[in-house]
């Protein structure tokens, strides 16, 4: 039967410049992917519906090919037009129809696009209209809300340890944290949207935890800088790696029964935790190792 | 006796908590509100007393602003509010004084017509000669208010059982009605909004040859009271109670008015028996000759159209043609079907919006089919289970104890367990942003269990009390600063309106202050009565 164990990881043999590169290349390659993504659609991620504003139509049809269906269904051409799988029509097929909000939207332009929906046969199990300026105003809230939650956990970061590296040491990799998933999101193609919001805000949540625990064994506990960091590490792997657990069954179990946000969020949790993995134990250790050996010291 | 108590305090309380939630969950009277005609049981969705939200029950969200401009800091020089709003009326070519509401006490003018552009509205002022600080979209506290009360009275006239209505305001500052109807699809929520039904009553005479009308001999605001649609004992038909105000402080009550048209009309010569019929035929307009006579007729006229017209029971005429009629004012709206009365009720309880939402233009709706909610139930439900068996995998693996890791996982479901509890108590909705908040509780509240576990099991084994405790205080140092940063970050997304976002926000800080004020303090002492030697 597979035991786990967490890994004693010799430190001692790596410099921290060493440790901290891996995390740092990440953490720059995610920039850049986010950078390149602003640069090329002028936003940073694959903005949904929610905030871009539009209408989303989910329709259903008795069979034949629906997304071809769907194409000359509609007096104007949808924006995207994707099929997820679905228990709701016996043909298990529901085609998500987006159409984006644009300057010139006439009165009633959802009812008019379900009415169309109808006509060509489709049932319509779903409409979604968001009016562009109520888009741009959730956009700038849900900024302000991410924006808010993370100087609000910084500020308390602070304040419980009240030494500047190893705090900054937390509020790095939670950043990081929070970047790596959004550049991974733009590569899978996963939209921002409120729910994926809400896995973000659970990576700052869940990633602090496993950086307090390690700053609290180095700094608050007796012994040895090794030792205390290898205690740490033995209950925050077991953390993080419990948490992924949960999240990539949820991914897995969401994608099957097509509950989209749910998979979402799993799948940003996942990466989220293993970059947190890796921020921690690499990023963080080294800036708390400088800073017992060599910061105190000066 | 007492020190066992004393003892396994928390253990206990974590039971109280549990038990708690059971009652909210499955005990009567913590159900859902149930619509009115409906009864508790019908209200219930599933067995326990849970409420689904739109993704979990499929329905229907519309989040509008109302249309209109208010005119604030206006300079109303002591004037009546009638007034100031007849004069503001009489500068707009396209609003009456319906549509131009005086607030006193915010010292605002309001026009509701949607034509009615900015401009248009900022000369009116201006020609009205009303000196005002500024113009700003949107409608009074006072007219968004009125607006939900009429929006909640639509919601419950239709018997829509767990239908809402609120106000949110965006962080740009502008008010907006969010409506929230579950089971319902979006055409019909909007229709049911945005129906502005007015009802009167039309009383059609011969003239000469031809046929007159004379209109609104009754109006919406002339009734006093409004029964509930009620089925005709004789024959088909359905019937809507009405008493018309006898009442007035200056001038004829409308009963009065009523009856002296009623009278004047002819009412009561022409019906004296079974015999006497009305005989007016909507398609033509014209009143028909039925048993020789073409007699005076009440037309019922919804939004403009005839929808049924009736002569009059002799009693009543009677009464009318004697004037004892308008002591009581008691009266009956009768229709051909019963579906119509309904309706007619309806308009006349719940009537017009004050404003009208705007949907189409700046607004947002979304809706989901039932069947579709029903499946994310099953699905999220299936979720959250292999979820927690994945947790529950790991922690067995790690520590292939049971001692330590069975109770880790019954705590952590007692964690979830009672914050379901919490939802069914509070009545709050259940979302997929909810359910997602809930696997995170069990995330974060077994990371917390392993902190606990490890914390108290380094260093050797546990042989005191004063070991362990010493231990498990250290361990809740991280425990507590890591609920504090969750609760910090989780905070402004309670409060800003972002719709689903607030509802997981809300369940996640519950949670986590359940798992650090109850549970995870529960399940130091469970670990300490297993692993202490006594």
């Amino acid at each position: 039967m597979v035991v786990i164990e967490v890994p004693e990881v010799n430190y001692t043999d790596y410099s921290n410049r060493q440790l901290a590169a891996v995390p740092l290349a990440f953490l720059v390659l995610a920039l850049a992917i986010i950078g390149g993504w602003v640069v090329a659609t002028g936003a940073p991620a694959n903005m949904g519906l929610e905030f871009t504003g539009g209408v989303e139509l989910r329709v259903a049809a008795d069979g034949g090919d629906v997304e071809q269906q769907v194409q000359t269904a509609f007096d104007r051409e949808p924006d995207s037009v994707r099929t997820i799988l679905s228990d709701d029509v016996d043909e298990g097929r529901v085609v998500v129809v987006t159409f984006q909000a644009t300057e010139n939207d006439p009165e009633g332009f959802a009812s008019n696009l379900q009415d169309q929906a109808d006509a060509a046969g489709f049932t319509t199990l779903a409409v979604d209209q968001v009016s562009a300026s109520f888009a741009s105003d959730t956009a700038r809230t849900a900024l302000f809300g991410v924006a808010l939650a993370f100087l609000g956990m910084s500020v308390l970061v602070f304040a419980l340890f009240r030494t500047f590296v190893p705090s900054l040491a937390v509020v790095a990799s939670a950043f990081s944290d929070l970047v790596i998933p959004i550049a991974a999101m733009n590569l899978l193609g996963i939209e921002m949207t409120l729910g994926t919001i809400a896995a973000l805000l659970m990576i700052i949540g869940y990633s602090v935890d496993s950086d307090i625990l390690l700053n609290d064994s180095v700094l608050r506990r007796t012994g040895e800088f090794y030792e205390s960091v290898s205690r740490a590490m033995r209950t925050g792997v077991t953390m993080t790696l419990t948490s992924i657990a949960a999240m990539v069954v949820m991914a897995i179990v969401a994608s099957v029964f097509g509950v989209g946000l749910l998979r979402d969020i799993g799948i940003i949790l996942s990466i989220g935790l293993c970059a947190d993995l890796m921020n921690t134990y690499l990023l963080n250790v080294s800036l708390l190792r400088w800073y017992k050996f060599e910061g105190v010291a000066r | 006796m007492l020190e066992p108590i004393k003892e396994n305090w928390r253990i206990l309380l974590l039971v109280v908590v549990v038990l708690g939630s059971t009652v909210a969950l499955f005990g009567p009277g913590f159900g859902p509100e149930p619509a009115p005609g409906e009864n508790a049981s019908e209200a219930q969705q599933g067995i326990t007393n849970l409420q689904y939200g739109l993704d979990l029950a499929g329905g229907t969200r519309v989040r509008a602003p109302l249309s209109g401009y208010t005119a604030t800091d206006v300079a109303l020089g002591g004037e009546s509010p009638e007034a100031v709003a007849d004069a503001v009326a009489a500068e707009l070519d396209n609003a009456s004084t319906r549509n131009v509401g005086v607030v006193p006490d915010e010292s605002a003018v309001e026009v509701t017509d949607p034509t009615v552009t900015e401009s248009q509205f900022r000369a009116a002022m201006d020609a009205a000669g009303y000196e005002y600080g500024g113009i700003r979209s949107g409608v009074t506290q006072e007219t968004r208010d009125e607006t939900m009360n009429v929006i909640q009275g639509k919601i419950n006239e239709a018997g829509l059982s767990g239908g809402s209505v609120q106000q949110v305001q965006s962080i740009t500052g502008e008010y907006f009605i969010l409506v929230e109807v579950p089971g319902q699809g979006r055409q019909e929520v909007i229709d049911l909004l945005e129906e502005r039904g007015t009802v009167r009553i039309d009383i059609a005479y011969t003239d000469g040859n031809g046929t007159a009308v004379q209109e609104g001999a009754l109006i919406q605001g002339d009734f006093d009271e409004i029964g509930t649609a009620t089925q005709s004992d004789r024959g088909p038909g359905a019937y809507v109670p009405v008493t018309v105000r006898n009442s007035d402080d200056d001038g004829q009550s409308p009963a009065h008015a009523f009856q002296d048209a009623v009278a004047q009309r002819g009412f009561p010569d022409a019906y004296e028996t079974q015999a006497d019929q009305c005989g007016y035929n909507s398609e033509t307009g014209e009143i028909e000759e039925v048993n020789g006579d073409r007699n005076p007729c009440l037309l019922l006229v919804v939004d403009g159209e005839v929808i049924n017209s009736f002569g009059m029971d002799s009693g009543l005429a009677d009464d009318m043609g004697t004037g004892s009629w308008a002591e009581t004012g008691r009266f009956r709206l009768t229709t051909g079907e019963f579906a119509e009365a309904q309706q007619i009720s309806l308009n006349l309880r719940a009537g017009a919006l004050p404003a009208d939402l705007d949907i189409s233009g700046e607004g947002t709706s979304s809706s989901i089919s039932a069947s579709q909610g029903e499946n994310f139930r099953t699905y999220s439900l299936i979720i959250g289970v292999l979820s927690v068996f994945a947790v529950a995998g790991m922690v067995f693996l790690r520590y292939r104890e049971p001692r330590v890791a069975l109770p880790m996982i019954v705590t952590a479901l007692a964690e979830v367990y009672t914050l379901l509890g919490f939802a069914a108590l509070l009545g709050y909705p259940l979302e997929l942003a909810v359910i997602a908040g809930f696997i995170a509780v069990v995330g974060t509240g077994v990371d917390d269990l392993v902190i606990i576990a490890d914390q108290v099991m380094s260093e050797g084994d546990v042989s005191s009390r004063t070991v362990f405790d010493s231990r498990f205080r250290q361990a809740f140092w991280v425990i507590g600063a890591a609920a504090a940063t969750t609760i910090i970050a989780m905070s402004p997304l309670m409060v800003l309106s972002l719709g689903d976002l607030s509802g997981f926000a809300i369940f996640t800080v519950l949670g986590v202050l359940i798992g650090v004020l109850i549970t995870r303090p529960a399940y130091g002492d469970i670990l300490r009565r297993l692993l202490t030697v006594r």
